[in-house]
């Protein structure tokens, strides 16, 4: 037997040779940088112990981080031109442009803005907004994230460019689903999208996730992948003679969206659909350290082109940060130190969220079913 | 998914597809429509979506010869006008993630011959994301691989790792993150793992340089964030000169401080720092760098179990205890170690948080086998329940404290 040769193609090339892909300005002060300082917003310099400098320049990118090949060789033209043929692309999805003075930074800035692309971040501004995929290629997405994304940008601008400022930073990320591929809920302002109510099950494409029917019919349910893949043990299998069935009981749904990202036959009404908002999470260890987002509105319809909904309740909790933070505190310390109460009326949606309390906790968490979770399986294996 | 109901006729809603994406192109924020237009990736049927309010796109296969990881494909559902599909691969991207010109001259190159002309930057993995036709995706793979990069990293494997910047371009990194990434790249098992999905779940290795936390480790399944022991390092002559420079507020940083751990001697003109209530929260150091800088005694801080997309919800990582900054290969080998217990025993799609939530912390890292400088001892708080099924053994060991609260008053 002769071995194919695109068997090898099994031991990865990982981009990872140092020398290869860092810049030579970057090798040569490689772990020397001493300082750092802002020329206004987007512009940042760090100063090594040689002396020598690197301005970065951080530039907007479209949501998702969508570039064509046209747009992306311009940057690199400008690299060329201005910068030290380098750039950096960040997890907030943002191109930083290096170079090696001010002016030449200035220009680069200059230059890109007439492009349409704005220079920004850093220091008390919108650092960026990140988005998922959504509509451009995900089967699972409820609601657009990149054009959410689109319509806040429009409207979040002036704080990212520093035009406004802020009393500290400020992140937004925009999920089109539960799934949070945007990057979760631990950061300021998070959007996520979620389905409104239970799925329905398309009969005609469960065969696909479901065991072969003679299968089926002899495994226990626990052991059918659909159902443990459910948390509160919404999906389960109805034997009547020899007849299986899978079913959704809706009352112990919980919207999390998981049989949805693992099986394609599950389907959503577009009017139900909404995106929840969470406030007042953060990853850094700054102030009282990283904490999950909360839940500051559980449902508002997302509807295209421009969301007005969304952008209108992320715009008033930026204004109301902006009114009464004290400089240097982010969202979340903000809200630590005003209170959750006083700050939901402040955003003007206390009526909302007087609601908000009558649901009972229970059927919003995943954490009530999880000692459950293999106990109803099982229980009902055992009738 | 189904067509939602009162679709309009293809005709109609090809029409106001359109509409909805040139109002897309409009405002100061950069468009992706914009971007998207300049590229032949199926315009259409994104607009269909924003109109239908349902995602346009059902899974596709392609398939690419040994490669496992990282090959994603769509098609358009029935219901879309036209129809059309869509192939992209995740590619892993550089160290830091910088590009330099030739090299993003390289991907444009590619993108342009055996794609459709269209880049994502970076997407939440870290890596990078390229169009393509499925016809040239075998091309395209070996396109990628001579200029020294490759498609990994989807599915239930190992992802892209992550890495922050750290000594590349950042005083603050209290480690060499770089240096991480490149040497658990290097390891076989890293590769076999992201080369081929064999686990419960997805699994995401993240590498920080500082609490500051930048490349997110806290939320990954494996976390190291680079710390300190003891406090902070003051150089109280430079501090000085600053204060007196104007360019620091002693009073002001040491009010800041959320861990009330800094005391300013007006006196002496001296900053103390108390190493015991520093919580590391980077305030000072930001501040008044390099007059303030992280202590020497540096440690890499282990995280495990974060994760967004879980059974039981999103979770940030628990903290199990300290390696060394040159320890690189016991992390590597702590990989596994937490990974063997997960793949044996987790049902499907659990992620590694779900197997810790289900087995204990502790009962965790027992399985695991892990042993690590100052694991914390104490990890779980009392329950809030009053009663609880006891095994045996438990109820010895409550016998033994009847013996000894015996005669206590």
């Amino acid at each position: 037997m002769t071995a194919d040769p695109k068997a090898a193609r099994l031991q990865k090339v990982f981009p990872v040779d140092l020398n290869k892909f860092l810049p030579e300005v970057i090798l040569r002060n490689y772990g020397r940088w001493v300082d750092r300082k802002f020329h206004g917003y987007g512009i940042i310099e760090h100063i090594s112990e040689t002396g020598e400098r690197v301005f970065t320049v951080k530039i907007a990118m479209p949501p998702n981080a969508r570039l064509s090949a046209d747009t992306l060789e311009q940057f690199a033209d400008i690299a060329d031109k201005l910068g030290i043929g380098a750039m950096r692309v960040t997890m907030a999805g943002n191109l930083e442009i290096l170079t090696d003075s001010l002016e030449k930074a200035l220009k680069i800035k200059e230059e890109v803005e007439r492009m349409g692309f704005p220079v920004g971040g850093w220091g008390p501004t919108l650092w960026g907004i990140n988005s998922c995929t959504a509509y451009l290629t995900c089967t699972t997405a409820v609601v657009d994230s990149p054009s959410i994304t689109k319509a806040l940008g429009d409207v979040l601008k002036p704080y990212f460019t520093g035009e406004v400022t802020l009393p500290a930073k400020l992140r937004v990320f925009v999920s089109g689903c539960p799934a949070m591929c945007a990057g979760g809920s631990a950061m300021d302002i998070v959007i996520v999208g979620q389905w409104g109510a239970p799925p329905k099950i398309r009969e005609e494409a469960l065969s696909y996730c479901l065991p072969p029917k003679r299968v089926l019919e002899k495994v226990p349910e626990s052991q059918v992948f659909i159902v443990q893949v459910c948390p509160t043990g919404a999906l389960a299998l109805r034997r009547e003679g020899d007849k299986v069935k899978l079913v959704l009981i809706p009352e112990k749904c919980i919207n999390c969206a998981r049989c949805k990202e693992n099986c394609d036959a599950f389907d959503y009404d577009p009017e139900n659909v909404g995106v929840a908002i969470l406030v007042g999470g953060k990853m850094s260890n700054t102030g009282r350290g990283p904490r999950l987002g909360r839940v500051l509105v559980t449902w508002l319809p997302a509807i295209p082109p421009r969301y007005e909904e969304i952008a209108t309740v992320v715009k008033r909790v930026i204004d109301v940060w902006r009114e009464h933070a004290q400089p240097g505190e982010r969202l979340a310390e903000f809200i630590d130190r005003v209170g959750w109460q006083r700050f939901v009326e402040m955003v003007g949606l206390g009526k909302i969220y007087s609601l908000y309390q009558k649901m009972p906790d229970y059927v919003r968490t995943y954490m009530y079913f999880r000692q459950r979770s293999d106990a109803w399986p099982r229980l009902r294996d055992a009738v | 998914m189904s067509a939602p109901p009162g679709l309009p006729p293809p005709e109609e809603v090809l029409k106001r597809a359109e509409e909805v994406l040139k109002e897309l192109e409009r405002g100061p924020w950069p468009s992706h429509v914009a971007e998207l237009r300049k590229t032949r990736y199926p315009l259409h049927i994104y607009g269909v979506g924003l109109v239908a309010r349902k995602s346009p796109w059902g899974p596709g296969a392609v398939t690419v010869k040994y490669v496992n990881t990282g090959v994603l494909s769509r098609w358009a559902r029935d219901w879309v006008p036209k129809g059309g599909e869509e192939t992209h691969f995740r590619v892993f991207h550089t160290p830091g993630k910088f590009w330099k010109t030739d090299f993003v001259r390289q991907i444009v190159k590619i993108s342009r011959e055996l794609g459709v002309g269209l880049i994502e930057l970076v997407g939440q993995t870290g890596a990078f994301v390229l169009n393509l036709t499925k016809d040239k995706a075998e091309e395209m793979v070996d396109a990628l691989r001579s200029i020294g990069t490759d498609v990994g990293g989807s599915g239930d494997a190992i992802r892209a790792l992550n890495a922050c910047v750290g000594p590349a371009l950042c005083e603050f990194a209290l480690f060499d993150t770089l240096k991480w990434y490149v040497e658990f790249h290097k390891d076989k098992r890293i590769n076999d793992a992201i080369a081929t999905p064999n686990f419960p779940y997805k699994f995401k290795v993240k590498i920080s340089g500082c609490p500051m936390d930048c490349a997110r480790a806290n939320r990954a399944d494996l976390g190291f964030i680079g710390v300190w022991e003891g406090a902070p390092e003051v150089d109280q002559e430079l501090l000085r000169r600053r204060i007196e420079a104007g360019e620091v507020d002693p009073e002001k940083l040491a009010a800041d401080c959320p861990s009330g751990a800094i005391t300013w001697d007006r006196e002496k003109k001296e900053l103390k720092i108390d190493g015991t209530r520093c919580k590391k929260s980077m305030h000072c150091i930001r501040t008044a760098f390099p007059a303030i800088k992280p202590g020497k005694e540096r440690r890499v801080a282990v995280v495990v179990g974060g994760g967004v997309k879980g059974r039981f919800g999103p979770k940030l990582g628990w903290f199990i205890g300290y390696l060394k900054p040159d320890e690189v290969q016991k992390a590597i080998d702590l990989t596994f170690k937490v990974i063997e217990p997960w793949d044996k025993e987790a049902p499907p799609k659990y992620r590694l948080g779900d197997y810790i939530m289900q087995t204990g912390l502790e009962g965790f890292i027992q399985k695991a086998g892990v042993k690590l400088e100052v694991m914390p001892q104490l990890v779980k708080m009392g329950d809030d329940v009053p009663y609880a099924v006891l095994s045996k053994e438990e109820r010895e060991v409550y016998l033994n404290l009847v013996k000894e609260l015996k005669g206590g008053v």
